[in-house]
């Protein structure tokens, strides 16, 4: 006791140097565990992204450009799908629902989608979260519009608000038609994925838009729907999981066009795996800041050893084991790292909560604080005995001097 | 007997030539032995040799030292740490205290050391005794000017009741009125706890306060035999 004693007011004597060292390793401590944080909620966000499908089926092109272009709406696709290959596929016995994706038109940068009723009734999220909608009903109408809530919130729409739906995918594209004005009927609950950045129309919307259709709103609901001729891609839930390959692989050997069927999950986590040297990049920037400023740490005590020099001749007149020195170094070191922890993770929480605070509003998305989990904890032990390894620099040569 | 030394030879490592090589020396309990050379003739290697805190156990090095007939070298290194903490209390010219801590804990530690207890108003009484205000007490060493710190070093040294003291130059940074000061609290302490003093100068002046006088280059014999 008296010894932590000692080295605490030793450090206090030197509380300048001390604490730009205890903030510095604090700071990187915040940004490993901070990185680590983000690294895992993005993971687990983008898993999320997309629950409940067994395959996307589009033209044939890469898998995880497929999932791009269906999923997150990046890319451009060459080739649909026609009409007809899609019915036959969705008229096979062992197919139970399919969500056909009509990609192509935006609504200032917003992706518009056309689909039909089953989106609202079988897209999943999340842990099978189904789709809600927090204000309104599905379209119904070739005019109707449901909006994602990023559009919502972004453009400031609500209920019954008319907005002009353009052909092609630029903010400000030529061929919007001031005349064909969309009515907004639902606004889609927040999910914190693609699908809050989206318009969501029906089919026959998306044909009336690319017909050259002029003026005349035949907005009845009795109106025969145009049918396209071709979609862009769709989605198929299945009658029983176990015949996803048998249909993946039916699909693929379709002889009529060449189509990919992917399943979606397999496809995310490739895409993930892309990532991944990004995420190992971060990492080892992490680690090398906290290399940083434990070598910091080693730096500002070894500085110190060559004023202690008096104070080693005291220790060693007074009793103590030529050893000491180190010990007393190490424990002001654990001692700098024990509160750098504490006050990273403080602020790590601190910046957490605000975050939620913004995030669960805008989003729907709330980051779970795991401060303490178990790999967490691992790290900080890993660091105070990296800093307990550091510190053997300064301590042995402490007691070197005192040996010469 | 208090200190006995036989056929010691030292030298630090890397240097060829022993530093000290003194044939016999010896002092008898309750002597204060006043110890002169110029500077550079051994006299702190000799002290640090007589705390233990040097050994001169490793060959080329040999000697017997025995302090209150306990020979140092025969004891192992942390023994003999706390065997000094107890018997021996050392005040060096300067930097005698921890800066950073205040005068009772740095006398506490000493006695942390020896692994006695010794409650605060004790080492209050002790400090106050040795001329140091209370007001001092709370105050960080290095706070203290340099005559408070060679006093409080004083304390430090006395609180585990050695047998023996040991005094390297302590007068050295202070004027004279304080160096008188100092000396009589100093010769009080030691004969109110009857510790036995070797005490290291270079001013003779002090000499008569002792009751014995040893000249260092005539103890060592380094350079005149071989």
């Amino acid at each position: 006791m008296i010894l932590i004693r000692l080295a605490l007011a030793s450090l206090i004597s030197r509380k300048g140097s001390a604490l730009l060292t205890l903030f510095a390793i604090s700071v990187s401590i915040f940004v490993l565990l901070g990185v680590e944080l983000v690294r895992q909620q993005a993971k687990d966000s983008f898993g999320r992204t997309v629950s409940g499908i067994d395959l996307i089926v589009g033209a044939r092109t890469g898998d995880v450009n497929l999932l791009l272009q269906s999923v997150f709406r990046i890319g451009h696709t060459s080739h649909n799908v026609r009409w007809s290959s899609y019915q036959d596929i969705a008229n096979l016995p062992q197919v139970a629902w399919t969500i056909p994706i009509m990609l192509g038109d935006s609504h200032k940068g917003f992706a518009v989608m056309g689909t039909n009723e089953a989106f609202f009734n079988h897209f999943q999220f999340g842990n099978q979260h189904p789709l809600t909608l927090s204000e309104g009903v599905p379209f119904r109408d070739t005019f109707d519009v449901v909006l994602g809530s990023e559009v919502a919130r972004t453009l400031d729409y609500s209920l019954e608000s008319s907005l002009v739906l353009a052909h092609g995918l630029a903010s400000t594209s030529f061929s919007q038609h001031s005349d064909s004005p969309f009515r907004v009927v639902g606004i889609l609950a927040p999910t914190g994925t693609p699908v809050d950045q989206a318009l969501y129309v029906s089919l026959a919307a998306i044909e009336a838009i690319h017909s050259g259709w002029q003026g005349q709103p035949t907005n009845s609901p009795s109106q025969p729907m145009h049918q396209p001729k071709s979609i862009t891609a769709f989605m198929v839930g299945l009658e029983s999981k176990l015949a996803t390959f048998g249909i993946q692989r039916k699909i693929n050997n379709y002889t009529k066009e060449p189509l990919l069927a992917i399943l979606p999950g397999v496809t995310l986590s490739q895409l993930w795996e892309m990532m991944t040297s990004m995420e190992n990049t971060l990492r080892l920037i992490s680690v090398l800041v906290l290399l940083a400023a434990e070598l910091g740490l080693a730096a500002m005590l070894l500085a110190s050893i060559r004023e202690r020099r008096g104070e080693i001749t005291v220790l060693r007149a007074i009793g103590a084991p030529a050893w000491l020195i180190i010990v007393l170094i190490e424990i002001e070191a654990l001692l700098v790292t024990l509160a750098a922890c504490v006050a990273a993770l403080v602020a790590l929480y601190v910046a957490v909560s605000w975050a939620n605070a913004v995030l669960s509003d805008g989003f729907g998305l709330v980051l779970a604080p795991q401060l303490f989990t178990k790999s967490n904890l691992i790290l900080l032990a890993s660091i105070l005995i990296s800093v307990a390894a550091i510190a053997l620099v300064p301590g042995v040569s402490a007691y070197r001097q005192k040996e010469r | 007997m208090l200190i006995c030394v036989e056929d010691l030879s030292f030298r630090y490592p890397k240097q060829t030539d022993p530093i000290l090589a003194i044939n016999h020396w010896a002092v008898q309990s309750g002597e204060t032995v006043f110890l002169h050379g110029p500077s550079g003739s051994g006299k702190s290697t000799l002290l640090n040799l007589l705390a233990g805190i040097l050994v001169a156990n490793r060959a080329p090095n040999r000697g017997q030292i025995e302090i209150l007939g306990q020979s140092l070298p025969a004891l192992g290194p942390r023994q003999r740490d706390r065997w000094r903490a107890r018997h021996i209390g050392m005040v060096f010219q300067q930097f005698n205290l921890i800066p950073y801590l205040n005068p009772i804990d740095n006398v506490l530690l000493a006695a942390h050391f020896a692994g006695t207890q010794h409650p605060r108003d004790q080492t209050r009484e002790l400090l106050t005794a040795l001329d140091l205000p209370e007001s001092l007490h709370q105050r960080p060493a290095k706070q203290l000017s340099i005559g408070q710190q060679q006093r409080v070093a004083v304390a430090r040294a006395l609180i585990n009741r050695p047998e023996l003291l040991i005094v390297d130059e302590p007068t050295s940074a202070l004027d004279t009125g304080n160096r008188d000061g100092f000396m009589s609290l100093l010769m009080d302490s030691v004969a109110k706890h009857n510790s036995g003093l070797v005490f290291v100068s270079h001013d003779l002046s002090l000499a008569s306060q002792f009751n014995r006088v040893d000249a260092l280059t005539e103890l060592n014999q380094v350079g005149t035999t071989s």
